[in-house]
């Protein structure tokens, strides 16, 4: 597992050139936050303009992995390391997390636009940065401090974000959510001070060296678990994901289900495979509970009335797909060419997700902006008048489903060669299930917008940018299932 | 300092030390479970300035410092916002917590509360016997697992917000204690706390200024399932 | 030499022709007419020039990776090209006549890009070379018949496309496990490779058995086999050419042309034999092929009785893949373009009398005959087709189909062919002495159900073209069934590939 999560010495030293994207991957979101929220920005070109040397940064970054597969920086004084590695999931996940921010801030600059009452919509821009950069911490980082810093930096930004459309009910789930999140961040700390208590380091690449597999590991195992599990709306601790989506602004949900729920799962994956590599029972019971999180999310999302409803409750059984690879991924038995698969179907449907779900809820926003209802009844006759927002909606939802070509597809194929290869049935069933319900849920608000018995309403006309940008992501999630091979083989680390 | 320290350790429960374990435990039981607001209110921040003593004993004047600001001043000043007490020093709202709690409610949360102690403890003595400070030395440490086994089960217990928020504080400033002395006088181990203590004081001024917000807009003061419907129609 | 190019380009130029239309405005119509007969005819002329090469014995590969061990992979070779042949002709035929068919109504833009996603698939599926390439398209083909199934999105037509997604997407599945279930026993397969799955059979005797059940049993339903037909019938609301392409064509013949790659290409012929699955696939193709005779006698309405035609007549090929012998695949395969050439013409047919005269029950057509006499030609030919009366194309792949049986000792199998084709005769020469023998009601005072007078014609010159052109094609196919590039001729150089290699 260590060259996968690149925990080991790497071979060149950076050169002075990524070096400097790093810095600019990580400090820039701010420094454009801190100027949008001076200025906030109304037009399009003026936000792309801006996010080009961020994107840039990503594209340097991307750039370097490719010819060197690892890379380290380190800084130390006294006991405390700090130490970031770029690898290649990290350099992929910087990539897509700068893509589906400037995709949100493209969106809110048009949704601003719109809607000239959005007094509090210059906090979000600040709010953007923090939330880029620490994501971009918690993709690079190597040490435990780190890590705590970028996770709790991440979920306060994440609360505040959601609070911002100002309604009641999004304050009421966003206080929900902010005790949820404090606790299970009490509970990683805990988690964090057995590791430096026991082992007397938090950075990873030297704990990989001394973790065995003793009482301390899976005591700090179950507490980092409990905590990132929390964070991350597992089954069955998701309760509060869908009523903080209910009520928050397009953009943030499409930044929070895309890529804040995904960062503590990443976290717990990451963790895991540290302290409790050979372990049996806890990934088989993730994986357990992941099935019943599909079943679960898919019924939820079939019985929701309203879209956003619909659109959340989905992240739920799609986080259950990624927790069915943890037996996969982690245990004793488990054959290498197992394992292999299933790290390549995990990461597909991460990203793949990521994308989509980013899409989906910037469609499902345009949506309800446009015919100004939230319910899916309110969609009846949209095919006709918006299809294109209709159309992202469907090319995400190919994704959700696990169609092909997607990259949900891919990751579905992936893991479904790994189940079968180690004989995993209740998975196999659990995984096909899934897509059964999955086209259950989004064909049942595909019914709705073709009915061409609905009264005329007058549509409002939407911004620029605010269709593109999701057309763009969604795209990008189907087209990432058919050219899997060139992400993938990044994944693989130094030795592929 | 720290061998002078470890010196001293071996008078084992040194009386101010004790004193001082005493004294928190009893503000955090107050903070806890009274329900009069402001008192327990400013209970929490008399438990923040007698916490910033034991960092001062603990030797660690950096995070005695930031508990003084952080966590007396900053988390202080904004439970006392939500109060209605800052900053117009009017009573913008009822004083006490009304929200009945039944017996039975109350005996299960206590148990399970107790139960996770224990277990934790267990655990704790079981997978790492050489802890950093002895508990059997250090009376902190022991008052440090009893804040953190009430404050959760005050946090599953209580309804109103503020209190909710005070437990929680309680229970980060527990895990803190444990934390040092779990670690030790590592550096790294500071900088963890530090970094904790900032998130909880944020979160605390974002926790308050929501609290205030909902009062304001709804007059709410719990989270309820049967609350929540209530607002969404 | 290799021109990748080329099943690519053949490819693309539905998709781009799909994608562009979805970026034009609803209004644009002149510019979309011009972007769809464009991309139909460039696409004809790039199968022309694939079936040249092909004639030439060269297979033009697309390849590139998508996964460690899986390829993406789409080969022109002679079994597919047949199917890729006759979708791109049918493209043409039935744009053209949607055009005529949907005149100024709303949704075109919709309609048409769905239909070019459509005929993408179908293409993809012909030219797939191996499982997971196939499956892509299979999948791509449910997703995009959907909005054209419910189009009119009319109550009745939303719910005929749940039950469309019903039946698909679980079939879908099933046959995702199968593909899976392949790929982790041997690995990426191509089509075109030598080598069957003969080396496991010893070992995987049992697995290979539920593999191939799972793989058949998921494209049935898309071949509408009996019992996983009852999606086909009910999605007769859906407009004409949909009805006339994609199910009679596309979609039910892109599962069978699944089994048909299954059984030739995957399994290969012997091994299916040893393992002893097509005595059971005969015996499923029979049973559709009665039951849907017997069922399209009991319509009252003209367009379910040829729905269930359809599924009778689908089944043709599946009964002559399982029938081990050159002759049963020869008649197969052509059946494969005889019957869609045939039926395509009933379907638009059908669509033109519900248009000019409203007529969608069967007793309404009486004396249509004499109203719209060239569209009831063709109808007549069509018919004569389904029935089996020679000169027809039809003729020649029972013919064929006979012999099989006869070869391969199953004399049960002919006398399915003489019953169905007496079934046929039953369900079609009603309809055809209605149309030329009654009179009409116009001649008693009445007047027609709903009478439009589209152009000068007998009916639009857009709706009265593409059937008498497909209508002469399978008359042709039968006339000159021993020239080359016939179906036959095709259908009988695949066969020998199949048989000698």
């Amino acid at each position: 597992m260590n060259w996968r999560w690149g925990w080991e010495a790497a071979t060149f030293a950076p050169e002075p050139g990524e070096s400097w994207a790093l810095l600019a991957a990580l400090v820039l979101p701010l420094m454009l936050g801190g100027l949008a929220a001076l200025r906030p920005p109304r037009r399009a070109w003026v936000v792309l303009l801006a996010a080009l040397p961020l994107l840039a940064s990503g594209a340097a970054l991307f750039q370097a992995v490719q010819g060197v597969a690892l890379l380290t920086w380190s800084v130390s004084f006294d006991d405390v390391t700090l130490a970031l590695r770029l690898n290649g999931v990290a350099a992929l996940l910087v990539v897509v997390t700068q893509l589906i921010g400037v995709v949100a801030a493209l969106y809110t600059a048009g949704l601003c636009r719109l809607d000239e009452s959005a007094g509090r919509s210059r906090w979000l821009w600040p709010l953007w940065g923090v939330l880029l950069s620490s994501l971009s911490v918690i993709w690079l980082a190597a040490d435990l401090l780190s890590l705590y810093l970028g996770l709790e930096l991440m979920g306060l930004t994440a609360v505040g974000m959601l609070l911002l459309s100002g309604k009641a009910e999004a304050l009421l789930a966003g206080l929900r959510y902010l005790l949820v999140a404090l606790v299970g961040s009490l509970l990683y700390l805990l988690g964090v001070a057995l590791i430096l208590a026991h082992w007397g380091s938090l950075e990873l690449a030297q704990l990989t060296e001394v973790v065995a597999p003793e009482p301390v590991a899976w005591l700090a195992a179950a507490l980092l678990g409990a905590g990132l599990a929390t964070k991350a709306a597992l089954f069955p601790l998701h309760a509060w994901l869908t009523p903080v989506h209910a009520s928050a602004w397009t953009p943030v949900s499409a930044l929070h289900a895309a890529l804040v729920v995904k960062a503590s799962l990443y976290l717990l994956l990451m963790l895991w495979s540290l302290l409790i590599p050979e372990s049996h029972v806890a990934p088989l019971l993730l994986g357990l509970l992941g099935a019943l999180a599909i079943v679960w999310g898919s019924l939820a999302a079939w019985r929701a009335d309203s879209l956003k409803t619909l659109v959340a409750a989905s992240t739920v059984a799609q986080l259950g797909y990624l927790m069915l690879a943890f037996p996969l991924l982690l245990g004793p038995e488990m054959a290498p060419e197992v394992q292999t698969l299933a790290w390549q179907g995990f990461w597909l449907q991460l990203l793949g997700h990521a994308l989509a779900k980013a899409a989906m809820f910037m469609a499902a926003g345009n949506l309800i902006l446009a015919t100004g209802e939230s319910t899916l009844a309110g969609l009846a006759g949209t095919s006709r008048r918006l299809p294109l927002s209709l159309l992202v909606f469907g090319i995400a939802s190919v994704t959700l489903m696990g169609l092909p070509p997607s990259a949900g597809f891919t990751a579905k194929w992936q893991l479904l060669q790994a189940m079968l290869l180690a004989d995993l049935w209740w998975a196999i069933a659990a995984l096909l299930l899934g897509t059964l319900l999955s086209a259950a849920y989004v064909f049942r608000l595909f019914r709705y917008s073709f009915i061409e018995s609905a009264p005329r309403k007058t549509y409002r006309p939407l911004a620029p940018g605010m269709e593109g940008g999701a057309l763009l992501l969604a795209l990008a999630a189907l087209l990432l299932g058919l050219w899997a091979h060139y992400p993938l083989s990044l994944l693989q680390g130094a030795s592929a | 300092m720290m061998l002078r320290r470890m010196d001293s350790m071996m008078v084992s429960f040194e009386m101010t030390e004790t004193l001082l374990a005493v004294a928190l435990t009893l503000a955090a039981f107050v903070c806890l479970f009274d329900r009069h607001l402001l008192r327990a209110t400013l209970c929490f921040i008399g438990f923040a300035l007698l916490l910033t003593l034991a960092w001062w004993r603990l030797a660690t004047p950096w995070l005695a410092l930031a508990e003084l600001l952080l966590g007396a001043i900053v988390s202080g000043a904004s439970l006392l916002f939500a109060l209605g007490v800052l900053p117009t020093g009017a009573a913008l709202k009822p004083r006490h917590d009304r929200f009945p709690v039944p017996l039975s409610h109350g005996v299960t949360r206590l148990a399970l509360s107790v139960l996770w102690l224990v277990l934790m403890a267990a655990g704790v003595r079981h997978a790492l016997p050489a802890m950093a400070l002895s508990p059997s030395e250090e009376p902190l440490l022991i008052a440090a697992g009893v804040w953190v086994a009430c404050a959760l089960g005050a946090f599953a217990l209580h309804r109103h917000l503020l209190r909710r928020l005070l437990a929680f504080n309680v229970l980060g400033s527990g895990v803190f204690v444990l934390l040092a002395g779990m670690a030790g006088p590592m550096l790294a181990a500071q900088l963890l706390i530090l970094v904790g203590l900032c998130i909880a004081a944020l979160g605390t001024l974002l926790g308050a200024l929501l609290i205030r917000r909902l009062y304001h807009l709804e007059g709410l003061e719990a989270l309820d399932p049967d609350i929540d419907k209530t607002v969404a129609q | 030499m290799n021109a990748a190019w080329l099943p690519l380009l053949a490819l693309a130029t539905s998709l781009v022709a799909a994608a562009v239309i979805f970026t034009l405005p609803e209004r644009a119509w002149r510019l979309r007419t011009a972007i769809n007969l464009a991309a139909a005819i460039a696409k004809i002329a790039l199968v022309v020039l694939m079936v040249r090469r092909i004639a030439d014995g060269i297979e033009d590969t697309l390849r590139f990776q998508v996964i460690g061990g899986v390829d993406f992979v789409l080969r022109g070779d002679a079994l597919g090209i047949m199917f890729a042949g006759l979708s791109s002709l049918l493209w043409l035929c039935t744009t053209l006549y949607a055009i005529g068919y949907l005149g100024r109504s709303p949704n075109q833009k919709r309609f048409f890009g769905f239909f070019g996603l459509c005929v993408t698939s179908t293409f993809g599926i012909a030219l797939a070379d191996n499982l997971f390439t196939f499956l892509i398209f299979y999948e791509l083909l449910t997703l995009s018949t959907y909005p054209l199934v419910v189009h009119k999105g009319t109550p009745d037509a939303l719910n005929a496309g749940r039950i469309y997604l019903r039946y698909t997407v679980t079939a879908g599945v099933v046959l995702l496990l199968g593909v899976a279930m392949l790929y982790s026993l041997t690995g990426d397969h191509s089509f075109s490779s030598e080598r069957g799955l003969a080396p496991y059979l010893d070992d995987h005797r049992g697995l290979l058995t539920l593999i191939f059940a799972l793989l058949v049993g998921g494209l049935a339903v898309k071949a509408a086999m009996v019992p996983l037909h009852g999606w086909l019938p009910r999605a007769m609301v859906a407009p004409a050419p949909v009805s006339a392409l994609l199910h009679a064509v596309a979609v039910v013949k892109a599962g069978a042309f699944g089994i048909l790659r299954v059984i030739y290409d995957l399994y290969g012929i012997e091994l299916s034999v040893a393992l002893g699955v097509m005595t059971g696939l005969a015996v499923a193709a029979s049973i559709t092929i009665l039951y849907g005779s017997l069922r399209a006698i009991a319509q009252t309405e003209l367009k379910p009785r040829l729905a269930f035609s359809t599924i009778s007549q689908v089944s043709y090929v599946v009964l002559g893949v399982s029938l081990f012998g050159p002759f049963g695949t020869i008649g197969a395969l052509a059946h494969l373009l005889h019957q869609g050439l045939m039926k395509i013409t009933l379907f638009f047919c059908a669509g033109s009398y519900a248009e000019e005269l409203g007529i969608h029950r069967i007793d309404e057509l009486d004396g249509a005959g004499r109203r719209m006499p060239l569209t009831s030609v063709a109808f007549t030919l069509g018919a004569f087709g389904m029935i089996g009366l020679p000169p027809t194309a039809g003729f020649i792949t029972k013919w064929y189909l006979g012999i099989g049986a006869v070869e391969a000792n199953m004399l049960w199998v002919v006398a399915v062919l003489v019953a169905s084709s007496a079934l046929n005769a039953v369900y079609f020469l009603p309809l055809i002495y209605r149309l030329w023998f009654r009179p009409a009601p116009t001649e008693s005072g009445k007047a027609w159900p709903n009478e439009q007078r589209h152009g000068r014609l007998e009916t639009s010159a857009w709706l009265l073209w593409p059937a008498v052109f497909t209508a002469a094609i399978s008359l042709g196919a039968g006339l000159f069934a021993g020239l080359p590039y016939s179906p036959l001729e095709w259908a009988t150089r695949v066969a020998v590939e199949e048989y000698l290699p």
